[in-house]
């Protein structure tokens, strides 16, 4: 039994006015153990701040979409910008210039927040395509990207490890269980682009580190964007911390020796655990 | 809002997957802690069907619809007919399980209802009349405890194995809800496509003149697996993935391996797990014939257990494990295999 084939895609389309706006996360490396403070949030150390890893494929996806179809790739960033240095690293890969929102105000922001000042910046920037990272390193929550879609009242489509654009719409791949689906949508649209799209993310060049320097980033306030500082930061929060303990990463280290009777003995161990 | 607790059930390709059991079942224990009415809900192709095996966790009543909408577009259709339903009857929070899917609807609920919304959560118990969670974060560094604030329905996004199945059995009335109009600027899905060369058996192959064992789909994919059998050099090639796609199958979880492994194309390309491949925090792992090495730790030392079996006593990996056996994966893997399809045919 043959399943039919997929839809072929029609001429590329090129649009030099195209406007692709990356949303890049500024998170804290993977590799500082992290604690929080009195306040419950996350203690910030600025010179640790690295491009959400998962958000290199985006900005790779966007660069090269760019590439086939014209138009600019802007870097969209929500956060307290203290360095500047992801947003010039994502420049140096090749990005055409980048707006960060940041704002006193928009401190402790939940993920409705963060996608409530992302969809009013996208349609100041008025985007056509917009692309998002799968999730953030720090939060594993890979919920921003339908919040801020809900806000724009625009399709997304998530999850992509393929992402075409043909005439007015943008067609995406997605793995399944077996095999993968397809989504279509009119643009303007966003896309979630998964890690699994694996599209090696490149290097900044010599020359692109040199012209990101006199790339434009813009600061925009929330009340650039018209939004009120009560719908946003820790006010608005809906969800609370009451409070965190590490995770101990001591393990049982039960040894036993021998293949004889070993698997007699895993077996309980899945059963004491519940685990079957 | 009233103290009712709904869960959302996940359903691909027809087939209703356990995640959206777990949550049937804690919306049964979190409503009955709170004196409220539970409920499941499916939407789409399979739903009908679905509702006996949701009912028998305990919920009360089964809200169902397998409307084509839901299957023709993405995440909108499901947004639509669950945020009218929390605005008509109120429930104090809804369960979504942590899937694409489900991040997608909870997200659009949460910014069109302006609703709190909490995710990967991993437990959730009623305390002084509102619902306590432990989310982890950092990496899994950290276990955070995250409750809700004000009114409003509290949507929580629940991990894979975070709550345990329960089976009382009782009789849930289903209720048939109506489904919404199709979304004008929505995302159509077609597919799925690629399936031709797809057999639910692993099988043997041929990749750039190496022989390649293939794992099923169904066993595929590590980040989603709540139980990984992972494979090292010490599996001794291709041929020997066959006993650990086996203990994988009994186990309902799927097959990872160490790096040389890929690279000598014994097993696909995205089976690697580690600094350079992923990075997984299955309830489970099995490393077999895996030595242990710190870039292979990094990216499964948050699993919940982790058993090792290798015949060297001085492999790293026996210092980072729950369970180790000093012995050869080829004597027991296959007794394990068979020791669980035993206890499984009879549970
Ligand atoms: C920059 C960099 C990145 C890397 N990234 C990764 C990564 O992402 N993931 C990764 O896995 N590795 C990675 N590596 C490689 C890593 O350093 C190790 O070389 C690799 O993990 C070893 O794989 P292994 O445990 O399968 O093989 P080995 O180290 O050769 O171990 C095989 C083990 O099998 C045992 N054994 C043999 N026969 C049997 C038997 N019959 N029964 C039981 N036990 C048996 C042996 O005692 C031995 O301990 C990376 C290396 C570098 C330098
Ligand atoms: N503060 C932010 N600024 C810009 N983009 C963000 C921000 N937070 C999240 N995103 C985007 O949303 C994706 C998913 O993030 P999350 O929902 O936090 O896991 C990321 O990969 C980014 O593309």
């Amino acid at each position: 039994m043959h399943a039919p084939s997929p839809p072929a895609f029609p001429q590329i389309w090129r649009n030099p006015t195209l406007k692709i706006v990356v949303c890049m996360k500024e998170t804290p490396s993977t590799e500082v153990p992290k604690s929080l403070g009195a306040d419950m949030r996350l203690v910030r150390n600025p010179s640790d701040t690295i491009i959400n890893p998962f958000d290199e494929y985006t900005i790779e996806e966007g660069l090269r979409q760019q590439e086939k179809l014209g138009g600019d790739v802007i870097i969209l960033t929500m956060g307290p910008g203290t360095t500047n240095d992801p947003m010039r690293r994502a420049l140096a890969m090749g990005a055409t210039s980048g707006v960060l929102v940041s704002d006193p105000a928009l401190a402790g922001s939940d993920a409705v927040a963060t996608g409530r000042v992302l969809a009013a910046a996208l349609k100041k920037l008025e985007a056509d395509l917009v692309l998002f990272g799968q999730s953030s390193a720090d939060a594993y929550g890979g919920i921003v990207p339908s919040i801020t879609a809900e806000f724009m009242g625009m399709p997304l489509l998530s999850y992509a490890t393929k992402v075409e654009v043909a005439g007015n719409n943008v067609t995406i791949e997605r793995e399944a269980e077996v095999g993968y689906t397809t989504a279509t949508a009119p643009l303007p649209a966003l896309v979630s682009v998964a890690k699994a799209i694996n599209n090696n993310p490149r290097y900044p060049s010599m020359k692109g580190i040199m012209t990101a320097k006199k790339k434009p980033i813009e600061t925009w306030t929330l009340a650039d964007l018209g939004l009120d500082a009560a719908q946003v930061g820790a006010g608005a929060a809906k969800e609370r911390v009451t409070g965190a303990t590490p995770v101990s990463t001591q393990r049982r280290r039960e040894i036993y020796n021998g293949s004889a009777g070993a698997a007699q003995r895993i077996f309980e161990f899945l059963v004491e655990n519940k685990i079957i | 809002m009233t103290n009712d607790i709904w869960a959302v059930a996940d359903i691909e390709g027809g087939k209703l997957k356990s995640i959206s059991l777990q949550l049937a079942s804690k919306a049964a224990q979190l409503a009955a802690a709170l004196g409220g009415q539970s409920a499941a809900v499916a939407l789409g192709k399979g739903a009908q069907e679905a509702a006996a095996a949701l009912g028998a966790t305990g919920v009360n009543a089964v809200l169902v619809s397998d409307d084509a909408v839901y299957d023709a577009y993405l995440a909108q259709p499901a947004t639509d007919v669950l945020a009218q339903l929390i605005q008509q009857r109120q429930p104090k929070a809804v369960l979504l399980p942590a899937t694409v899917t489900g991040r997608d609807v909870a997200g659009r609920l949460a910014a069109r209802l302006g609703l709190g919304v909490e995710y990967n959560v991993t437990a959730a118990d009623v305390a002084d009349g509102e619902i306590a969670m432990v989310v982890p974060a950092f990496g899994g560094q950290l276990n955070v405890n995250a409750t809700f604030a004000g009114d409003g329905t509290r949507l929580i996004v629940a991990r894979q194995n975070a709550f345990a199945i329960t089976k009382t059995g009782s009789g849930a009335t289903t209720e048939t809800i109506p489904a919404p109009a199709a979304p004008a600027n929505g995302a159509k899905v077609s597919g799925p496509f690629g399936t031709e060369g797809a057999t639910e058996e692993g099988h043997m192959t041929t990749v750039n003149g190496h022989p390649q064992y293939v794992p099923p789909p169904s066993r595929s994919n590590v980040e989603e697996a709540a139980i990984i059998v992972s494979g090292g050099r010490g599996v001794g090639g291709p041929e020997g993935f066959a006993d650990l796609d086996a203990l994988a199958k009994a186990l309902g979880g799927a097959v990872g391996s160490s790096r040389p492994v890929t690279d000598d194309e014994w097993l696909p390309h995205h089976h690697h797990i580690g600094q350079t491949g992923r990075t997984v925090k299955p309830e489970l792992y099995i490393a077999c014939g895996i030595s242990g090495a710190v870039q292979h730790q990094a990216g499964m030392q948050t699993s919940k257990y982790i058993i090792a079996i290798n015949k060297d006593k001085d492999a790293p990996i026996f210092t980072f494990c729950d369970l180790g056996v000093v012995g050869d994966l080829k004597v027991v893997i296959p007794e394990l295999t068979k020791l669980v399809e035993d206890y499984k045919a009879s549970h």
